[in-house]
């Protein structure tokens, strides 16, 4: 993901946070939560994220199945309810294979994530990002570690022994994103009528966002993403 | 003449930064390796810069008679080309101070069966005895210097040897150009127990079994002399065996025997270098300790009158150890200890000397991330010697290291 496209996710995540505002000024007259659902689809196959070239080795490496590298979609800025519940859930993300499980999770700020290291190996979680930076040293199979994320923005994280494990945290200060499936698609529920800009993010393409109203009455609102370049 | 090179390192350094692919380069620098033809072919490189004070006196860390470990820059690119899941082409061209570059790595990799974890190597490949040889790369090596059995330069020569036991204690302390009365008449660098910065060429097969592995080689060269063509007729067979007894902990036993002098030095049979090795690594949270030791024995076609030996041994061991103190800072250290066999000269030495002079090295350091793949790191260094012109040298030495 670019530096730009960063700043911009960091920017909305941000002011997510601090926003007072949710949308167009609400009608006095009974109203409705509405659903936001689409789909994102990537114009290039993500790169796979490959080892280094490691001319050392005695022999064959382990190959690895390329991480799900699903797509993340949230609403910037948030609605004024988004911020009135906490999270309670305490999420994981698994060492195993080789790989981090799931490649990319979507959290709310306050949130514990578990790091249970469930492969045959030592890993060494880390992260050098400015929302989170930590390191959780080397660990056996069977233990587990847990990092709190207080601030909204990116967290990389990474093994500190095998170059191609990574995955990506995006600590939001709301509840309104949606983690894709593994067809692309979204769904973002109980979303008050206003109007919004909803935001796709993929690690391997720019940001892409579009307006969107939710009326009054509710109802669904497809708003669909095709990222990448042209 | 260092000002012009340190120009043309860091030019190296700027082309190596713009060449790389907008994708990345939009992350500031790259850190997935350049990637083709559905990930078939895949392309790295590292780039290391050293820059630290002068040692044209005492030459500890020299690794020839041009290079010091502690001023160097070195560029390397790294390639795989994996046509079928059993079958990889691996190479590395390198360049030190901006030399023609060469390859330091050019193999074909094979996996006959594939469920089962036994890889046949051939070509320049790299070394499978004892443990540092294949963990140079990125921060696999704790501190800036090596380890004095990788890379300090006794007095012996593959193309000259000595007529008796004063033409050896008269280099004592001289390995970084040593000479002698039989081959080559032209002063040159001597050799170290194993070459830290040339693989050999030959085949070799690893074997993984559960906690053990297994690792054998047939090569040209020998430890302290790798060669891409062979130069005495004569083949080194090496082997090396690995434990993992308990997640985080490595033990490794490694042997060699090979014939180490030239033909022109040795024209009826080439005598043997031997070695013998003993590695182990301990890792836990933020913790990494590894031990090594290289016991290595030359021989020669005669006795080196007047004492009666027919050999020369020397024993490198080493500790080292690194902590990561917070996620981007770390500090490391290595205690390290190079000794030799006692001789008996006739002039020089005749109660008995160590053939060449011992030597310790101290290094502590510390290192920083100022990206997950590229490391900012300093170190202090001080050497100790019981022989030669200079006795006792400290190095300060500052390093970036960067790789995708």
């Amino acid at each position: 993901m670019s530096r730009s496209c960063f700043a911009a996710l960091l920017a909305g995540l941000m002011a997510a946070a601090t926003a007072h505002i949710d949308g167009d000024a609400p009608p006095k007259t009974a109203r409705a939560n509405g659903i936001i659902r689409g789909r994102v689809e990537l114009r290039q196959p993500p790169a796979d994220n490959a080892p280094r070239v490691s001319v050392a080795d005695l022999g064959m490496g382990k190959t690895h199945e390329p991480p799900d590298r699903r797509s993340v979609v949230y609403l910037d800025p948030a609605p004024r309810a988004a911020f009135e519940r906490a999270d309670e859930t305490r999420p994981r993300m698994d060492q195993r294979d080789e790989t981090f499980e799931p490649h990319v999770l979507p959290i709310v700020v306050g949130t514990t994530v578990d790091f249970p290291n469930n492969d045959h190996t030592y890993h060494n979680v880390f992260s050098l990002s400015k929302t989170k930076t930590f390191d959780l040293g080397r660990y056996a199979a069977g233990r587990s570690k847990s990092v709190r994320f207080d601030r909204p923005g990116i967290v990389r994280v990474f093994c500190d022994i095998h170059s191609h494990m990574s995955a990506f945290i995006l600590v939001f200060a709301h509840r309104y994103f949606s983690l894709s499936d593994s067809d692309g698609a979204y769904r973002l529920e109980n979303v008050p009528p206003g109007t919004y800009t909803v935001v796709a993010w993929n690690e391997s393409a720019p940001l892409e966002s579009r307006r969107v109203v939710v009326p009054d009455a509710g109802g669904e609102v497809e708003v669909n993403f095709a990222l990448g370049r042209r | 003449m260092f000002t012009s090179r340190l120009i043309r390192c860091l030019l190296t350094l700027a082309v190596l930064t713009c060449a790389t692919p907008t994708s990345a380069r939009a992350q500031a620098l790259p850190e997935r390796p350049i990637q083709a033809f559905d990930g078939k072919v895949a392309l790295g490189a590292e780039v290391i810069a050293t820059g630290g004070n002068a040692d044209d006196i005492a030459f500890f860390n020299y690794t020839d008679y041009e290079h010091n470990a502690l001023r160097m820059f070195r560029v390397g690119v790294s390639g795989l080309y994996r046509p079928a899941e059993w079958l990889s082409f691996v190479g590395e061209l390198r360049s030190e101070d901006l030399d023609s570059p060469t390859a330091y790595a050019a193999y074909v990799r094979l996996r006959p069966w594939r469920n089962r974890s036994l890889d046949i190597q051939a070509g320049r490949i790299p070394p499978v005895f004892g443990s540092f040889g294949r963990r140079q790369y990125e921060t696999g090596n704790p501190v800036i210097g090596y380890p004095l059995a990788y890379q300090y330069l006794t007095s012996l020569r593959s193309d000259a040897i000595p007529a008796t036991a004063d033409d050896v204690l008269r280099m004592r302390a001289r390995g970084w150009r040593s000479s002698f009365p039989i081959g080559s008449a032209l002063p040159g660098p001597g050799i170290p127990l194993i070459s830290g910065f040339q693989w050999d060429t030959g085949v070799e097969m690893t074997w993984r079994t559960g906690i053990v592995e297994l690792a054998g080689s047939v090569t040209n060269g020998t430890l302290s002399s790798p060669r891409l063509g062979d130069d005495n007729s004569g083949k080194q067979l090496a082997a090396r065996v690995g434990v993992t007894p308990v997640v985080g902990l490595v033990l490794g036993a490694s042997a060699a025997r090979g014939a180490w002098l030239s033909e022109a030095v040795a024209p009826d049979s080439s005598p043997a270098q031997q070695s013998f090795g003993a590695d182990a690594e301990y890792s836990r949270d933020h913790w990494i300790v590894r031990w090594e030791l290289v016991w290595s024995r030359w021989g020669f076609p005669h006795a080196l009158t007047p004492d009666t030996t027919t050999t020369l041994d020397s024993l490198g061991s080493w500790v080292e150890g690194r902590y990561r103190v917070t996620p981007r800072i770390f500090v490391a250290a290595r205690a390290d200890h190079l000794g030799f066999s006692t001789l008996h000269g006739a002039t020089i030495g005749t109660a008995g000397l160590p053939w060449d002079a011992p030597v310790r090295r101290i290094e502590g350091g510390v290192g920083y991330y100022l990206q997950r793949n590229f490391v900012l790191r300093t170190s202090v260094q001080g050497n100790w010697r019981e022989g030669g012109r200079d006795r006792a040298r400290t190095y300060l030495s500052g390093q970036l290291v960067y790789w995708f």
